[in-house]
């Protein structure tokens, strides 16, 4: 339960509809038999006296590609931060592969949205790749770490990015860089925080292909922060949807995505990463 | 006179010795400063070491004496500055803005409340320091800052580099980064009051500044970055030193232009590479 003495975000009319349209819908929620990679359990987390995210719940199993959508404001990346053990949860608990995220950061993998870092900083792939194999930052890398470096850009295609500086690769190829990165140190789940935001219509269509395989292994869990309704349908395994930091609905794509009103309801927040200007 | 006759004379030696000192640290940390955006950040700190100083002299120390009141204020000054970066939307150049002009306007105000019975201040070798009158007493202190801040940065180097590059990043991967953050700021103002004493308020930012900013348009990675800027740092501090002996020109001036020398070499350099 929140605090009582917090402000929460109160639903407004429309949110209320659409809870009602939610409750209708069909929502096959995973195998309970299957071994479970990302338990969020009835999670609140309140920043200076406002709760962001309310009493959220889900799970995702060893090799399931989960869609986290919502709309602007809605607590996702919120929600992101609290998995990745960035910010604290006021109640409830987030356990990665049974242990709690403290312990368990590391068998995260992350691809932040590309504007999410220094584009100027004097670095190459093979440094910020290395830097997650070793938690810190490389001064001076050893013949074997970028081997394995060079191995985690060929799985995904790049391995003639290895020693590129950051700042000359496109978009498109930045998040390959990122998404090497984020496999490097074989993680158990791979969290990716709206990769395609900023990225032209071919990077972007690259990065759903390489993400459309990450879907289909059986080995990795993966969650993808989207508003990109065509990565969701050519990716997603299941759907999870919060609005003002509530989960709406939390099922599978053909339950969700074939109903027009939840299409309507996830989706009418307008889907501006995938139409903006500048990404055509 | 030899080119390197200048340096049997002790005030010549040990001129050398604290350039060198000064300029390597403030170089290695000029690195991490200006990739973090906080190129104003050694100016604000000077003046935050004149209010601090001017605090000293308030309270009747002498201008020796008055570095230890200057050390808690600028680090006090420092942490303010890492606090509102932290805490607002404020981008470094506007924090460090603010705390910079209440610093100044704080040394100008206890500077003018002082008596005319209290001792005389040469305020402009407070302002523009005299590298060739270094006391064997400052040196010591000028050498020890100095090692103990390249130590700590070298050794936080790699926490350091992966916390400037991308906090959110850094922070997964188990990287303290705030108190990385705070940490260089206190480093920084520690070193910028002990380099005042040498080069001066107005010029000790050009040693942080410069010398990153010419290795940043070379180096491809930031360990070469760091290195290159070293270089430059201490080779511009020892050519400029023994110019400014045989062409009779102030000391510090002097080796900043000679920085800038480095810096616009860099900037052909970097054309010429594209």
């Amino acid at each position: 339960m929140s605090d009582p003495t917090t402000t929460s975000l109160a639903p407004s009319v429309v949110s209320v509809q659409r809870k009602k349209s939610a409750l209708m819908l069909d929502q096959t929620r995973p195998d309970s038999s299957l071994p479970c990679v990302l338990d969020v359990k009835d999670v609140t987390i309140t920043i200076r006296g406002r709760t962001i995210i309310d009493e959220v719940s889900f799970w995702i199993p060893k090799g399931e590609f989960v869609c986290l959508c919502g709309p602007n404001g809605a607590g996702k990346s919120t929600l992101l931060k609290a998995i990745m053990g960035l910010i604290p949860v006021t109640t409830g608990a987030i356990t990665i592969g049974g242990e709690s995220v403290s312990v368990g950061h590391h068998k995260i993998g992350y691809v932040p949205q590309r504007k999410g870092f220094d584009r100027d900083f004097p670095a190459r792939a093979v440094d910020l790749i290395v830097a997650a194999l070793r938690g810190t930052w490389p001064a001076k890398i050893k013949p074997e770490e970028r081997e394995r470096a060079k191995a985690a850009l060929t799985k995904i295609g790049g391995e003639r990015l290895l020693d590129k500086p950051l700042a000359s690769l496109s978009g498109g190829e930045t998040q390959r860089v990122f998404l090497a990165r984020a496999l490097i140190n074989d993680p158990s789940l791979v969290v990716l925080d709206e990769p395609t935001a900023g990225v032209d219509a071919r990077g972007r269509a690259e990065l759903l292909e390489l993400m459309t395989g990450l879907s289909r292994s059986d080995e990795l869990a993966a969650i993808l922060v989207t508003h990109n309704l065509a990565a969701v349908a050519q990716t997603a395994e299941r759907i999870v949807y919060i609005e003002g930091g509530e989960l709406l609905c939390w099922g599978l794509p053909s339950e969700l995505l074939g109903q027009t009103s939840l299409t309507a309801l996830a989706f009418q927040a307008r889907d501006h990463h995938a139409h903006a200007p500048d990404e055509e | 006179m030899g080119l390197f006759e200048p340096f049997q004379f002790e005030f010549m030696q040990r001129a050398l010795i604290a350039g060198l000192a000064v300029a390597a640290v403030c170089a290695v940390i000029g690195v991490f400063i200006v990739q973090r955006g906080l190129a104003f950040l050694g100016d604000g700190l000077a003046h935050a070491t004149f209010g601090g100083i001017a605090i000293g002299l308030f309270l009747g120390a002498s201008i020796d004496t008055a570095v230890w009141y200057a050390i808690p204020f600028t680090v006090l000054i420092a942490l303010g500055i890492g606090f509102v970066l932290r805490r607002t939307q404020l981008r470094g150049d506007v924090a460090t803005g603010v705390f910079f002009s209440f610093s100044f306007a704080l040394g100008v105000l206890f500077l003018g409340l002082r008596t005319a019975t209290d001792r005389q201040i040469d305020v402009e070798s407070l302002l523009f320091g005299n590298m060739l009158v270094v006391t064997p007493g400052v040196l010591r202190v000028v050498v020890i800052v100095a090692v103990l801040g390249l130590i700590v940065t070298i050794a936080l180097w790699s926490r350091l580099a992966y916390a400037i590059f991308d906090p959110e990043l850094a922070a997964i991967s188990g990287v303290p980064v705030a108190v990385l953050e705070y940490l260089l700021l206190v480093e920084t103002a520690v070193v910028v009051v002990v380099a005042v004493k040498t080069v001066g308020v107005v010029l000790v930012s050009s040693f942080v500044v410069i010398p990153a900013a010419s290795a940043r348009l070379v180096g491809q990675t930031l360990a070469r970055t760091t290195v290159i800027a070293l270089m430059i740092g201490t080779i511009g501090t020892g050519v400029g030193l023994v110019a400014s002996f045989h062409l009779n020109t102030p000391t510090a001036a002097t080796i900043i232009l000679i920085h800038s020398a480095g810096f616009a070499l860099s900037l052909v350099w970097n054309r010429l590479r594209r």
